[in-house]
């Protein structure tokens, strides 16, 4: 087991142990509610993970991550958060996948481009965002996200990958 | 919506799967079906017990407490609470979109709701267990730590560089 499973079983084990403290039954509450998030996501996942085995195989040819590589630059920045604005589905879908390109050689600031552009900038939003806010409010708020996160992604190639 | 999700998915494998066919034949369509399955079967663990924590905070935190944090708080501290709460809020677009819409009309100003729903975006605490188990710690831990002052400087910088646009922006969402 590594570090990170061990740590997200110890972290299960503390929060179901506090749950069952609270006395209401939220433990089996939350317990359940896990399986059955696990339960209705388990074909998505399959198929994610499925897609990741074709990334896997099949980017390294493709040369996107010599576009979105450490060297690649504002262009690549702007790529990977255009990727990012377009990956559909929730985090089983678009995690695993972001995670692969990282290692298949992706750049870190495209890589947080690629997750930011994604959580932050996902165009399967925008359609709630201006029913509910108005296009003005999405204006507002995609332009500001959209420079705050081309920076960091610029700040990540800047401190992380020119220094290495 | 899932079930369109699942689709669409379907649809995106069968793609890869006959663009490695056409590529390298049956040998790299099946390695391609492999790597996936096994990097799936090698995260089943950590997966596990990532839905588990997601499913006890969501149990922990509802929609009506998180809410009744915010209430009519303004200023750098609404902006602050907008943030904590945006991270807070369980559910997806079409959950967090009609809080933010009720809190707008509630009279919360244009920058606390830009900050509630950046840090629903950036920073939702169900999803961290999720990122953590498929990102790893050191990306997770590097995205957080990059995208930490985003949400409360995309509310100052609202309230500061645009705050007598909110009244127009509240005014034309009225039905």
């Amino acid at each position: 087991m590594n570090l990170a499973t061990l740590t997200m079983v110890v972290l299960a084990a503390a929060l179901w142990t506090y749950a069952r403290w609270r006395g209401d039954g939220s433990h089996w509450r939350g317990f359940l509610r896990g399986l059955s998030t696990l339960r209705n996501t388990l074909p998505l996942l399959v198929l994610a993970f499925i897609v990741v085995g074709y990334a896997t195989v099949l980017v390294p040819e493709s040369g996107l991550p010599e576009r979105m590589g450490p060297a690649s630059g504002g262009k690549g920045l702007l790529l990977a958060l255009g990727i990012g604005t377009l990956i559909p589905g929730g985090p089983y879908v678009a995690l695993p996948l972001i995670s692969t390109l990282n290692e298949l050689g992706i750049g870190l600031g495209a890589t947080l481009a690629l997750i930011n552009g994604w959580a932050g900038l996902s165009l399967l939003h925008v359609a709630w965002e201006i029913r509910y806010l108005g296009w003005r409010f999405t204006a507002v708020r995609w332009t500001l996200m959209m420079f705050s996160l081309l920076l960091i992604g610029y700040l990540a190639q800047v401190i992380f990958e020119r220094s290495l | 919506m899932r079930d369109r999700t699942t689709l669409v998915m379907i649809g995106v494998v069968l793609l890869l799967a006959g663009l490695a066919w056409s590529r390298g034949g049956w040998e790299l369509a099946g390695s391609g079906l492999r790597t996936g399955l096994w990097t799936l079967v090698r995260m089943s663990p950590l997966l596990v017990a990532a839905f588990l924590i997601a499913g006890l905070i969501q149990i922990f935190l509802t929609q009506e407490n998180v809410s009744r944090w915010l209430g009519a708080e303004s200023g750098w501290r609404g902006i602050l609470l907008a943030c904590a709460s945006g991270s807070l809020v369980p559910g997806g677009p079409f959950i967090y979109y009609p809080i933010a819409a009720t809190l707008f009309h509630a009279g919360a100003s244009l920058g606390v709701v830009v900050a509630f729903v950046s840090a629903k975006n950036l920073w939702p605490l169900v999803r961290l267990p999720l990122e953590f188990a498929l990102l790893g710690p050191r990306l997770t831990l590097i995205r957080l730590a990059a995208t930490l002052f985003i949400p409360p400087l995309l509310g100052f910088l609202t309230q500061g560089l645009l705050a007598r646009h909110g009244e127009t922006i509240r005014e034309r969402l009225k039905p």
